[in-house]
């Protein structure tokens, strides 16, 4: 029972907590605990794992005639996206500490929080899908209510998109059903599908759009805008996460033949969006534009990583997937906290934020650093496995991720020249950044994270070699 | 225990610094320089107890099948580049008490100054190319923080800027030289490398690629042609961190990888290839110092210029000559930029080499040793530089691949040296005063802080020379054999007694015939053209800036929001268009209700018709 309540408790509570506890001004200390909480839950889970594959946590709601089992089961693939997905909730939670109608705002965190357990923790694809779905619902509201002028536009787009995508995943997931007779994704083979290209082209392109990849990224940068700088956070480090998860779950694990076959489309996706978004990057001057584009740039190359369809490619995109949410999200708070500030988004309005807030634009530079992939911190760990790992892949000619990593450090490099060095602008002088503790608090501790696994990842690849041993010693991919 | 410190102290401490220097600005200082000495002990006493090379094995960790290694290897070779970081560095570091003496940002610099020191350590200890790339990278981050130090300024903000992403450029060749090698080879370990491209083992045409890739990461590090242009930008930070530059760390690291996988070199055959970029880079650098007019940027040419000859040293097979130079390189070079710096700061700052004159009563000191360490520089013998480059010249001729362009260009840059150093030092100090004002106001520095690293520096200088060939069979583990050309030493030396001379008259005697000679538009041309860098930085500029950033990412910002964006957008429009079109039929007007249904049914008769009931 306990694993149910990590995905019910939060969506049932949301609502009430946010009716009782809105007057006493406690509902965002709830749900800080029970983030903390969720954490210990998963740490938990990973001591009781199996040496491979799942953990059964248990099936509710049988219905004798239509399989709709809720089974919940893990293995560690689900357990770090689980731990991955509460460190961002409590660090986008520290950092959300004085948000506007807070109580409401935590309420559909907390909302949230339950939901995408339940993404990661349920092995029925009905199930799955619509966890998939429930996480919409409260990031909805978080872009809708909070975000800025321009949210309708944004928000249409994101509809739009997620939904198309996600009618594409139904639909393939009922083929799956129709040609397996099952819809539970840890019994589906690969071999029991009659048309498992069909199917395999409808999972890819629905989650590529969660990824997102080229060409259905343009509902990003401009979700990003509009969302408030935690919901950025959460969108980037945890939403965006989930589609990578499912790409390597279904895309690749469940259906290795047809990933083999259609490998080079994943390739070229990943390449494209690296090289495009890249460009966007340098291209624009609108400080949380360049971010986003920063975002989708890195996520080309995690496709990239995936589509060796290898034990050591796999690692690597599952470390450069966690180097990217702790990398991304200070980024991003930090473009937010900017705004909020001085409101602006331009960064030739900005300059010599360094004289007047030298810790935070330290912070800046040193997340900024992480995203070019400068050694001693994450993005370095994950550049360096992917190139590896594509080059045995695919061969010498994969050196050219390489332009990406020299783009990245154009952009960044010259937007800490615009914003954080020079003379100050007037538009800087004036503001007032006075940072808040506990914004500040998860700032530092994105930080760590970034410098610490940045020495020394060995902890983490432990966790995810043997993540995907299980399914390279047990035969089938190479 | 000793190697320990090494290296962990200069991160550590940097992290001391920067926090005791916040509670006490003076505690900064003390601290950097204590630990500077301490990293030069340490580095003493692995040099005084080395037996054999000593190697440390450490798994940084392992993804997928693949483990990567982070180990520490120390031989002569590193020994030598350790002493050289260390002991110039804490020459630095004790400089930079009266010279940054007035900063705000102590905590920051010092802390700066010892991360970037041990950047220089990791990198020269490495065992393998993992521990080489990190330590590169921090040295490219230690110099792009230090150089835009004074970042409230736009102009080291931007010498910042173009310090990163020059020789960002070089380093991911490295990187990719490492994934490379990883594949072919399946091992990083230098000393492996070296051993398997001497057996053969490796492709030839693989490694020569690997070889001009790393060269290219050295070229960008070391500022040779055509990367130079952010090693004269640099010139906007600290003089102190010019020297540590120049000197005791940064530039040195691309000569070292190239020093260190010289096996992989020769076997590669890609040396000849070291040799004419770096010759072509000797000259531009010497003829281009000869005109600048700024004291920092007539050292920054003559650094690019003088690694060249490092390079080519190795370029045309002597691991010796191309070594020696570069020790000997580094103290008088960062012997020159401290001097500069004295001369700097008691002016006031001021740079401009037309100011000065006549500096020599006021810092009797600093000309005396700044002038031994011209003198070496321009190698004039007994003093250091001119064994080093007497062996590299002569090197360069016998070599038969490098026999003609290549020494001719290399001889040339060997000759201007003297021409500009002199022409630096006979500005300063001889003559009369040609600012009046600036000079009354210099004041003599401290004999403690700033002519004691000088003498030291000078000393080192002097005694170096003396001991060229056990330095060169100490690097290199072999006998070493001085070639020389016997016509050669006198014809090189008269040559350089005439152009001292020409500098003599020309700067001190009767400038009224330069000045006539200046004014010809052919020689303008020429100035301008040299002043200039021969154009390279416009040029990259103008690339990354109007082809890159302009034709490029504008192209793709178009395709963006126009095609990918588009059809997102017409899809909406396209949808919204339909759904108005449908909603017209639902009016509330009766009579087009009951047309329709009359269609309705018109048609379902139609359709049951022609299927035949």
């Amino acid at each position: 029972m306990g694993a149910l309540y990590l995905i019910f408790l939060p969506i049932f509570l949301a609502l009430p907590l946010y009716l009782l506890g809105r007057n006493f001004g406690v509902v965002k200390y709830i749900a800080l605990t029970l983030f903390v909480y969720m954490l210990t839950q998963s740490v938990a889970l990973y001591g009781q794992l199996p040496e491979a594959g799942y953990l059964d946590l248990g099936s509710y709601l049988s219905v004798p005639a239509f399989d709709f089992v809720l089974s919940l089961q893990v293995d560690r693939l689900s357990v770090i996206m689980l731990l991955l997905t509460s460190v961002m909730l409590i660090l986008v939670g520290l950092s959300s500490w004085r948000m506007k109608m807070e109580d409401a705002y935590f309420a559909l965190l907390v909302f949230f929080s339950g939901a995408i357990f339940g993404v990661f923790m349920s092995t029925n694809f009905l199930w799955f899908f619509i966890f998939w779905e429930l996480t919409l619902i409260p990031m909805y509201f978080l872009v809708g209510i909070w975000g800025a002028e321009g949210r309708i536009y944004a928000a249409v787009k994101f509809f739009l998109y997620t939904h198309v995508a996600s009618m594409l995943i139904l639909l393939a997931f009922f083929l799956i059903y129709k040609q397996s007779g099952t819809f539970d994704m840890t019994m589906v083979k690969e071999s029991m599908l009659m048309t498992p290209a069909l199917i395999w082209w409808l999972m890819f392109v629905g989650f590529a759009v969660k990824m997102p990849l080229f060409p259905f990224h343009t509902w990003l940068p401009d979700a990003h805008v509009q969302a408030p700088a935690p919901v950025s956070a959460l969108l980037a480090g945890v939403l965006l996460k989930m589609g990578a998860y499912a790409m390597i779950r279904m895309v690749i694990l469940m259906m290795p033949e047809q990933a083999a076959a259609y490998g080079w489309v994943i390739l070229s996706v990943g390449l494209v969006s690296l090289f495009f978004a890249g460009f966007m990057a340098l291209h624009e001057s609108h400080l949380k534009k360049m971010v986003a584009y920063s975002s989708i740039s890195h996520m080309g190359l995690v496709a990239i990583a995936i589509s060796t369809l290898s034990f050591d490619g796999l690692s690597a995109a599952l470390f450069e997937m966690i180097g990217h949410a702790f990398i991304i999200s200070p980024l991003f708070l930090i473009a937010g906290f900017i705004h909020h500030r001085t409101g602006s988004w331009q960064m030739g309005d900005m300059g010599g934020l360094m004289q007047r807030a030298p810790y935070l634009s330290a912070l800046f530079v040193l997340s900024g650093l992480a995203a070019l992939g400068l050694p001693g911190t994450m993005g370095f760990i994950g550049e360096i496995t992917i190139l590896i790992s594509t080059i045995q892949a695919h061969g010498v000619w994969m050196i050219i991720i390489l332009l990406g990593s020299m783009l990245a450090a154009g952009y960044l490099i010259y937007s800490f020249r615009r914003v954080i060095y020079g003379e100050m602008s007037p538009l800087i002088r004036e503001s007032d950044f006075s940072m808040p503790k506990m914004e500040f608090l998860s700032l530092l501790l994105f930080g760590l994270l970034i410098i610490v696994f940045g020495l020394y990842p060995q902890p983490l690849f432990e966790m995810i070699n043997q993540a995907f041993q299980s399914y390279f010693s047990a035969g089938g991919l190479s | 225990m000793t190697l320990t410190v090494l290296l962990l102290l200069p991160f550590v401490g940097a992290l001391l610094t920067f926090i005791a220097g916040k509670m006490k600005a003076s505690l900064a200082f003390w601290l950097a320089e204590v630990i500077g000495l301490i990293l030069f002990a340490a580095t003493l006493i692995l040099f005084s107890s080395y037996t054999e090379p000593i190697v440390v094995n450490i798994t940084w960790f392992s993804f997928g099948h693949n483990t990567l290694p982070f180990g520490i290897y120390i031989d002569h070779l590193s020994l030598v580049m350790l002493l050289i970081a260390t002991g110039l560095g804490a020459l630095d570091i004790h400089f930079a008490h009266d010279y940054m003496k007035e900063d705000p940002d102590q905590a920051r610099y010092y802390a700066k100054v010892l991360f970037f020191i041990g950047g220089m350590i990791l990198l020269v200890t490495a065992k393998e190319l993992t521990a080489l790339f990190v330590g590169w990278e921090f040295m490219g981050l230690a110099s792009y923080l230090l150089i835009s130090f004074w970042h409230q300024n736009s102009a080291p903000a931007d010498a910042g800027v173009s310090a990163f992403l020059y020789t960002r450029f070089g380093d991911i060749f490295l990187f990719a030289a490492l994934g490379l090698l990883f594949y072919y080879t399946g091992t990083l370990d230098l000393q492996k490398i070296n051993a398997l491209a001497s057996n053969g083992a490796i492709d030839s045409g693989v490694s020569f690629v690997i070889a001009i890739f790393i060269f290219v990461a050295a070229i960008g590090k070391s500022g040779q042609f055509p990367l130079f242009p952010w090693l004269m930008r640099a010139m906007e930070g600290p003089t102190t961190v010019s020297a540590l530059i120049h000197g005791a760390t940064m530039v040195n690291s691309g000569i070292y990888i190239v020093a260190r996988m010289f096996d992989f070199y020769v076997a590669a055959d890609a040396l000849v290839i070291v040799a004419a970029v770096a010759s072509l880079s000797a000259f531009i650098g010497a003829s281009s110092a000869l005109v600048q007019s700024e004291i920092k940027k007539v050292l920054a040419y003559s650094t690019m210029s003088h690694l060249s000859l490092a390079f080519i040293g190795l370029g045309v097979g002597s691991l010796a000559a191309g070594m020696t130079h570069l020790t000997n390189h580094a103290v008088f070079k960062a012997l020159l930029f401290l001097g500069a710096g004295a001369v700097i700061m008691s002016a006031h700052h001021t740079k401009d080499l037309w100011k000065f004159g006549g500096a020599y009563k006021m810092l009797t000191l600093v000309a005396i040793f700044m002038g031994i360490g011209a003198l070496s520089l321009s190698g004039i013998p007994p003093l250091s530089g001119y064994f080093s480059k007497d062996a590299i010249l002569v090197d360069s001729l016998v070599n038969p691949q490098t026999n003609g362009l290549i020494s001719t260009l290399t001889i040339i840059a060997g000759l201007l040296s003297i021409a500009y150093i002199g022409r630096l030092w006979v500005l300063i100090f001889a003559g009369k005063p040609r600012d009046k004002a600036l000079n009354e106001k210099m004041t003599t520095p401290s004999k403690f802080w700033i002519s004691l690293p000088l003498g030291i520096m000078a000393l080192v200088t002097i005694v170096l020379g003396f001991f060229q060939t056990p330095l060169a069979e100490y690097i290199t583990g072999e006998a070493f054999e001085e070639v020389h050309l016997a016509y050669f030493a006198p014809l090189l030396l008269g040559t350089m007694a005439l152009i001292a001379f020409v500098i003599y008259k020309f700067y001190l005697a009767n400038t009224e015939a330069r000045d006539k000679l200046a004014a010809q538009p052919l020689m303008k041309a020429l100035h301008q053209l040299l002043f200039n860098g021969y154009y390279v930085e416009r040029m990259i500029t103008w690339f990354a800036k109007s082809v890159v950033v302009g034709f490029v990412a504008r192209t793709i910002a178009w395709l963006e929001h126009h095609v990918v964006d588009g059809a997102v957008n017409a899809t909406v429009g396209l949808s919204s268009a339909i759904v108005a079109r449908l909603s017209q039929t639902h009016s509330h007007r009766i009579s087009n209700q009951a047309g329709a249904m009359m269609l309705g049914a018109l048609l379902i008769i139609s359709i049951l018709l022609i299927k035949g009931l």
